[in-house]
């Protein structure tokens, strides 16, 4: 089959990632196109807290890569492209009883282990912090960090020359051959010279074999209020535990008190496995608030304007799928980050690229990556035809 | 509480509603934000106060708080209760001074109209509200503001509003009329007759204390100026006040209500259909009527004829204050603030570029993210963003995505809520 | 008609049974009741609690002014700056 290339390079998924690769491929100078359902942002990435966190990351590749990524995003920050929407803060993590002490102790391990651009600037009670209370018993202060809201890096990334926005429009089916891949969008067809599957929730309805499952979180959204803000995200070691290890019983309420550039506060979260982003309930609300509160009680005087539920692509053992489709060598995957898209966002972009490009991996990242593969699923992986 | 239908809302639909659920024998509970039941239409004065509404709007209210008596124990009202939302598990949180977490067997929304007011420079300002604020106001003082009173926009309240200041002694300084209603008289002969009676006695006040009524004129901007109020209207007219009440019409107040799969959820006059008084009263009798039907399993009754012929007298009521004062959007100066939350301005929107999406208009524009949730800013954005691109993706009518909370929701009163839903599925 | 007194950023203020905040306050000649995080005035504008305009302080909350019953003895503040000892 030989076709016009509309395109070198398709991205399917206009959020984070997609757009962070389109970016980098245009950087290249290639012809890319951005196909998504909706626009920019419009699932996972625009419902984010926007944390740029190494510390809730999974011991491992996921916590290095994700280290490696936050320096990365800096680096495009000071250089300008990201400068509207990086901005360096310190963050928080605090605990109260064994369990969540205890999480402290494996979190401090974990940083000073990949000894990287997060640093422990403080360890104990919540007096390092103004305004804490009764629920902090202990403290972990981290510099390095920082917080992008989604929307607004996305924004700057697909601005670049050379990026060619399709939405809304739904990619119906995919055909992909040694030189290609043919993209089905009803009214009419494609032809690029590789695709990007950047879809998150969206995978399995191209890749059904992917093991990609949505997984809602409920956030809480509060006015602007009178005074009393937080320097940076104040979060409890729960949120680690339950980010870390499977899904199970958690010590306490996993709270996640976020500052706004705005002054307002945005609280999560739960970890739910349904798709709906209007499932919010109050028993939830109270729940987390109730310790937002005894964390932070400065809170009770605000007001929760707005509740959603931000829905992740989550994948079964906890890690993202990026690579090569195997069987399908013009496709390459990069979905499954759950929450951690907005971190590991800057430097997956670069390496997918550079995939894409039949170039190397950066090679302090080569063993990590392949972690990440798609291969390790077993089979090869049929593309679906919907 | 399970076996309680909550109706929220004490007003023309939400108690017509009760009473209807009360005699097929259902417990209800009536709550309201308001210290005293009426709704906005019939606010009650304070103690001690004497009425300033009219015979027609006594009898029509004493007979719905009749029907309400006759069902006695059980009807139970809880006023200064705000209605917080219910969730996708049938919950609901009251806050106030019943501040509770309950799971009521169905739940019947009452909840009025918003008013809409169409943007100008100085809308903001301190002494400018809505006309049904002042309104409200005047029903339960039966007292006029100190100082010069003006009210413009466009629709029939302008005139009630005028004649209640007149009844109070103190005329307005002149009602600005957007529209020309009546230039066409002939079609308002098609008005049923009581609209008539209403307007006419309105009218007649109005000429007798020689209230000015310039149709065709629209208020342009505001601004303070020495203490006082200077308004700039078209025709090149100024006049200065003291406090400039503004309407530009009514919508359904159903911001922040997405449906409820757990639980029967009924909408119910100006909340379900904004159509007026004489609505809201027969639908809150019809679909009360209806919702009890289907708890109880009976057959539901026909639909109440008297909404077809409300609604058909509203169309032409829209007809005769028609106006092109949404034009004038596109000329508002860029420093024109369009949400009142977070003071963002027409340059804020045409910051985003031409054809801006729901999407963007929220994340980037941060339009309807204040607390009012979009109330006031939505259907103007929505319009102001369409003026530019009237594509299939114009966000309109609103701009996009339900809200919840229904209302903004105190933490402290979210923590201090008794909870009743404990042990309580569905 | 009974009477009783809020106070306002300190000042007495005197309502009648039933009356909210911002009736009172509006009564006293007071319309604007502060400055929002944003910068605007805060005032009436809806009376009904929808458009949050009216926003001030109140025994640790911050509510609807509108829609807050007077109360003998309520000490009232504005949202930022006073406080409402």
């Amino acid at each position: 089959m030989t076709q016009a290339l509309h395109h070198d390079v398709a991205i399917a998924g206009a959020g984070i990632v997609g757009a962070s690769v389109a970016w980098h491929l245009a950087q290249a100078g290639l012809r890319v196109a951005v196909i998504d359902a909706v626009g920019p942002a419009a699932a996972a990435s625009g419902a984010s807290d926007g944390a740029v966190s190494v510390a809730s990351k999974k011991p491992g590749p996921l916590a290095r890569l994700a280290s490696a990524s936050l320096l990365y995003t800096r680096d495009l920050a000071g250089q300008g492209l990201l400068a509207g929407a990086f901005h360096a803060r310190p963050s928080y993590v605090f605990g109260q009883g064994d369990a969540e002490i205890a999480a402290l102790d494996a979190l401090i391990d974990k940083l000073a282990q990949i000894a990287g651009p997060v640093r422990v600037t403080g360890d104990g009670g919540a007096g390092a912090l103004p305004g804490l209370g009764a629920a902090v018993e202990r403290l972990v202060t981290l510099d390095g960090e920082g917080h992008m809201p989604g929307h607004k890096a996305v924004r700057a990334y697909l601005a670049a020359p050379g990026i060619t926005p399709i939405w809304p429009a739904r990619i119906r089916g995919l055909d992909s051959d040694d030189a290609g891949v043919t993209i089905d969008l009803g009214d009419r067809r494609l032809r690029a010279g590789h695709l990007v599957a950047a879809l998150g929730v969206s995978t399995p309805a191209l890749f059904p074999a992917l093991p990609v499952q949505p997984r809602a979180g409920q956030l809480f959204v509060t006015d602007r209020g009178p005074a009393g803000t937080l320097p940076g995200s104040l979060t409890a070691a729960a949120y680690l535990v339950a980010k870390t290890d499977a899904p199970g019983v958690l010590p306490l309420p996993p709270v996640v008190i976020d500052p706004l550039t705005t002054g307002q506060f945005l609280i999560g979260s739960s970890r739910e496995d349904h798709a709906d982003p209007t499932r919010v309930d109050f028993a939830t609300m109270r729940q987390l608030m109730r310790r937002a509160v005894d964390a932070f009680p400065a809170l009770a005087e605000r007001r929760v304007i707005r509740a959603f539920a931000g829905i992740r692509a989550a994948v079964a053992d906890s890690l993202p799928i990026v690579g090569p489709l195997p069987g399908a060598p013009r496709i390459t995957v990069a979905t499954g980050f759950e929450g951690d898209g907005i971190c590991l966002s800057a430097l997956i972009g670069r390496e997918v690229a550079r995939m894409v490009q039949g170039l190397a991996p950066t090679d302090a990242l080569a063993t990590d990556l392949a972690a990440l593969t798609p291969a390790r699923f077993g089979a090869p992986l049929q593309e679906a035809r919907a | 509480m399970r076996d309680t239908v909550l109706v929220v809302g004490a007003g023309l639909a939400g108690l017509s509603a009760a009473t209807e659920l009360a005699r097929a024998g259902l417990p209800v509970l009536v709550v309201d934000q308001a210290q005293a039941v009426g709704g906005a239409i019939h606010r009650q004065p304070l103690p001690g106060v004497r009425s300033i509404a009219s015979g027609a709007q006594k009898r029509r209210w004493a007979g719905v708080m009749a029907g309400v008596a006759a069902q006695g124990g059980r009807i139970t009202l809880a006023l200064g209760t705000r209605f917080g939302g219910v969730d996708h598990t049938g919950a609901v949180l009251l806050t106030g001074a019943m501040n509770r977490l309950i799971r009521p067997r169905a739940l019947a929304l009452a909840l009025g109209a918003r008013e809409s007011v169409q943007p100008r420079p100085g809308w903001t300002l301190p002494g400018v509200e809505t006309a049904g604020s002042l309104q409200t106001r005047l029903k339960t003082l039966a007292e006029a503001p100190a100082g010069r009173v003006l009210l413009a926009g466009s629709g029939p309240l302008l005139l009630a509003l005028g004649a209640e200041l007149v009844k109070l002694g103190r005329p307005p300084l002149a009602i600005l009329e957007a529209g020309r209603p009546f230039a066409r008289p002939l079609a308002a002969l098609r008005l049923p007759r009581s609209y008539w009676a209403e307007a006419a006695t309105y009218l007649t006040r109005l000429r007798l204390a020689r209230v000015p009524i310039l149709t065709g004129t629209h208020l342009t901007a505001i601004r303070a100026e020495g203490g006082a109020l200077v308004a700039e209207a078209t025709g090149g007219r100024r006049l200065t006040a003291d406090h400039i009440a503004l309407h530009d019409g009514i919508r359904s107040n159903d911001i922040g209500l997405p449906d409820c799969a757990t639980l029967p959820v009924v909408r119910l006059g100006d909340c379900r259909e904004a159509l007026g008084a004489r609505a809201a009263l027969a639908d809150g009798r019809a679909g009360g009527a209806a919702l009890a039907a289907r708890l109880l399993g009976r057959p539901e009754p026909a639909p109440d004829a008297e909404l077809a012929r409300q609604r058909a007298a509203q169309a032409l009521l829209a007809q005769l204050y028609a106006h092109d004062g949404a034009a004038r959007l596109a000329d508002l100066p860029g420093d024109t603030v369009i949400c009142r939350c977070e003071a963002r301005t027409v340059n804020d929107l045409r910051a985003l570029g031409p054809s801006p999406r729901a999407r963007q208009l929220r994340l980037d524009g941060r339009f309807a993210m204040g607390p009012c949730q979009g109330r006031f800013c939505g259907d103007w954005v929505a319009r102001l963003a369409a003026a530019d691109n009237p594509g299939p993706d114009t966000p309109t009518p609103g701009i996009g995505a339900p809200r919840w909370p229904a209302r903004p929701i105190a933490v402290a009163d979210l923590l201090a809520a008794t909870d009743e839903t404990e042990g309580e599925t569905r | 008609m009974t009477t009783g007194t809020i106070f306002w950023a300190g000042q007495p203020v005197p309502f009648r049974v039933g009356e909210t905040v911002a009736s009172a306050l509006m009564r006293a000649g007071i319309a604007a009741f502060g400055t929002a995080p944003t910068g605007q005035a805060r005032a009436v504008f809806c009376g009904i609690g929808l458009c949050q305009g009216c926003l001030i302080r109140a025994e640790g909350r911050i509510t609807e002014a509108c829609l807050l019953p007077a109360r003998d003895g309520l000490r009232l503040s504005p949202e930022i700056g006073g406080d409402d000892a």
